[in-house]
């Protein structure tokens, strides 16, 4: 009896009955398997929450510096190494100075708050986290301040210093420097330093001379490589910066408009030949006709009449009357070359 | 094979008694580390009939089981028996595809889909697929991938069930949070447990005369041919005896187990026995002889209707190995002698295989045990599956697979 093959029908099997638990059709002793079951699990689930409050609070008590528990087992071993990982200059030796570890100090007679205070005080150190690493090893691990300017300060005795100041305004003496980094350093001027206990308050507005170093030194390098000083005594009343520099005698840059233009204004300021005296970048102004800038510069000498570039405009402003004796400012107009790359000074 | 242990239970709800077994199963031996055991309320004849007392008896004797293993289970093996089990027979045939005519899995998968496929009246499950030997062109072969044949025939011995009854017995396991894993029929579990492969091979016919039904299983060529349950059993002849003699059912009980034989050897009419044998108040006295014969006649009529239901597949000639007893009626003396005339062969009570320990060696436990090997055997087999095709475990689960 041969048959074909037409999808045969399936009979019913006894694995279509559910199997599902219903409550009410169970005995005494099944609810209790049940509860005894639940219960199982939930202890189970108990015991894992305490094996881990239990591992945490293992590894608190190894933290901390209270005494008793796993800690006494470290206290007979001294400490023999530091640990020293840094971002910066900093080494070896001036961690071991500045912590100054009593000889044959265990690790948990150490106070870790105090030895990073120590750390911190030093105003080159931005943040620290000292640790305990059994048996006998203090790991350091730093984050120290670039400097972006120094400073000339008196100290309490009357005696002068050189100090580094970073860009969150910190003023520190600074250890482990490359000398010849340091002396590219610009100096600060027109700032009034504050002493506060036994260090000097942060310098208020350090960041856009920050912001005015940076892109000098990274965009415009010939340019900063003659800068003395800036001065910062116009920043809170005008919004500007004074730089003091061996090519022009001062240079006006405000802190409210991108120093990348105003530099580049300068390079070709510079670029002109001319003997600078002061230059405004502050007050410049666009010319209407052809889009030109212009900007108020004082000349070293002023130009003999008909002997400077004839203006292609009518200068904007005429040297001062009656002052002959003093190099008279007056306006010199420009028009920036065009460049493929705006960037490109 | 796992190292880790398997634990397995195994559950017969029976119509006297409730015994659950747990077995470790290590990947190579099999343990039995815990055993509950019951007296049976709310089952008659293999029926659930009082819920709540069945629930609760056998929840005590998983309690037990579970108590004594020392572990929990989660799954059990269940036996299943009852009056409202029957089987049919259902075979088909498919020409083989391939135009060298070698038979291919594809051949043998669409016979044996086809030869299940028979549909069952409404409220009816299948519980068991039993599959008989295949047949390439009339041969009878075990296996006949890559053999060369014309026709390929298989046929099915299908066990289905009364869905509410089986349901029954499923809700109470599930009331104690375990799931069924499979239901094994009692008499293929018995079966296995007291036939050796020789007599299955050769034909024989095992019978487990229990408390409330009577379960068979015919073997022919190795494989169960026929199956089926009596609602009939031990308690039959203690109802008679309790009527006969007008005695309680306990006391009938009593006198059963003491004077009971399923066959009449006593010539003595006059000869008496006592109830107690304690001389005490109500004892009294009864004829051995009547016991022997109501007995005799009840137990003659069990094996009467057993072999009234196998009908045409039973004769004596293919069934060369005998009749085996097992059950807890089969302890009633003479009933081998019985049955070897009721069915014109030789009859020997089934003894339980050699790795059961002595205190389990009792024919009321083989179908508990049959269950357990059941369920080591299917774990087996399991995680044996892409590595063996054969063993012994692997083909006593094979039996109660669906192909």
């Amino acid at each position: 009896m041969s048959r074909t093959q037409d999808s045969p029908p399936h009979a019913r099997s006894w694995r279509d009955i559910p199997q599902q638990l219903k409550p009410r059709a169970m005995s005494a002793g099944g609810r209790r398997r049940v509860w005894r079951h639940s219960l199982r699990s939930v202890m189970a689930v108990l015991a894992i929450v305490l094996i881990g409050v239990v591992a945490w609070g293992v590894n608190e008590a190894l933290q901390d510096p209270a005494p008793g528990g796993a800690a006494r087992a470290a206290d007979a071993t001294p400490v023999k190494e530091i640990a020293l990982a840094t971002d910066g200059v900093l080494d070896q030796a001036w961690i071991t100075r500045t912590l100054a570890l009593p000889k044959a100090a265990t690790l948990m007679e150490l106070d870790l708050g105090k030895l990073r205070e120590r750390l911190l005080a030093s105003g080159q150190v931005h943040t620290a986290t000292v640790a305990r690493k059994f048996p006998s090893t203090l790991a350091v691990t730093l984050a120290e301040r670039m400097p972006v300017a120094r400073i000339m300060a008196q100290l309490a005795d009357g005696s002068t210093r050189e100090l580094l100041v970073a860009r969150d305004g910190i003023v520190y003496e600074g250890a482990g420097y490359d000398p010849a980094i340091v002396n590219s350093l610009v100096w600060l001027d027109g700032v009034k330093l504050v002493r506060s206990q036994d260090r000097f308050q942060p310098i208020p507005g350090m960041e856009p001379v920050a912001d005015l170093l940076a892109k000098a030194r990274n965009e415009a390098p010939h340019l900063y490589a003659t800068w003395k000083s800036v001065s910062l005594a116009r920043l809170a009343s005008d919004h500007e910066l004074v730089v003091n520099s061996t090519v022009v005698e001062q240079v006006t840059f405000s802190a409210a408009v991108d120093f990348f233009r105003q530099l580049a204004l300068l390079d070709l300021l510079v670029d002109t030949g001319q003997p600078l005296k002061d230059v405004n970048l502050a007050i410049g102004r666009a010319s209407d006709a052809d889009g030109s800038y212009q900007v108020p510069v004082t000349l070293a000498t002023p130009p003999a009449p008909g002997t400077a570039n004839p203006p292609a405009k009518a200068p904007a402003a005429a040297p001062k009357a009656g002052a002959t004796d003093q190099p008279a400012p007056f306006f010199i107009p420009f028009n920036p070359p065009q460049k493929k790359n705006p960037r490109e000074l | 094979m796992s190292s880790s242990p398997t634990f397995i239970g195994a559950v017969e709800i029976g119509t006297s008694k409730i015994t659950v077994f747990i077995g470790e199963y290590n990947g190579r031996e099999l343990a039995i580390i815990g055993r509950g055991e019951c007296q049976s309320r709310g089952i008659i004849k293999g029926t659930v009939v009082d819920y709540k007392a069945a629930s609760e008896c056998t929840h005590s004797a998983l309690e037990l089981a579970e108590r004594e293993a020392g572990e929990r289970i989660d799954l059990v093996y269940l036996a299943q028996t009852g009056g409202h089990l029957e089987g049919f027979y259902n075979e088909a045939a498919v020409s083989v595809k391939a135009a060298d005519n070698m038979i291919g899995a594809e051949d043998i998968r669409t016979v044996c889909e086809l030869a299940r496929a028979k549909e069952l009246p409404a409220g009816r499950l299948v519980v068991h697929h039993i599959r008989r030997p295949f047949r390439v062109d009339g041969r009878l072969v075990p296996n006949p991938e890559h053999l060369v044949g014309q026709r390929l025939e298989v046929g099915y011995w299908t066990v289905h069930g009364q869905e509410n009854k089986l349901a029954d017995f499923i809700h109470v396991i599930r009331g104690f949070n375990l799931e069924v894993r499979e239901l094994v029929l009692s008499s293929l579990a018995t079966g296995h447990m007291i036939t050796t492969p020789e007599e299955r091979q050769h034909g024989v016919l095992a019978i487990d005369i229990g408390a409330g039904t009577t379960d068979f299983a015919l073997y022919r060529d190795g494989v169960p041919h026929t199956t089926g349950v009596v609602p009939v059993g031990g308690t039959h002849i203690t109802n008679d005896l309790s009527i006969g003699l007008r005695l309680a059912e306990g006391k009938a009980e009593k006198l059963k187990h003491r004077f009971g034989r399923a066959a009449v050897v006593t010539r003595d009419k006059a000869e008496k026995v006592w109830l107690d044998g304690n001389f005490a108040i109500g004892d009294r006295q009864f004829s051995r002889h009547a016991i022997e014969q109501i007995c005799a006649a009840r137990t003659w009529e069990i094996l009467e209707i057993v072999k009234k239901k196998l009908g045409n597949a039973f004769t004596p000639e293919t069934c060369s190995a005998g009749v085996v007893l097992s059950g807890g009626t089969a302890k009633l003396a003479g009933i081998a002698e019985t049955a070897a005339r009721v069915f014109g062969v030789p009859a020997h009570l089934g003894e339980t295989p050699a790795w059961v320990t002595e205190n389990l060696r009792d024919p009321g436990y083989n179908t508990a045990l049959g269950v357990l090997y059941y369920g080591v055997s299917s774990r087996a087999e399991r995680a044996d599956a892409p590595r063996r095709k054969g063993g012994f475990l692997a083909s006593f689960s094979r039996l109660f697979a669906a192909n």
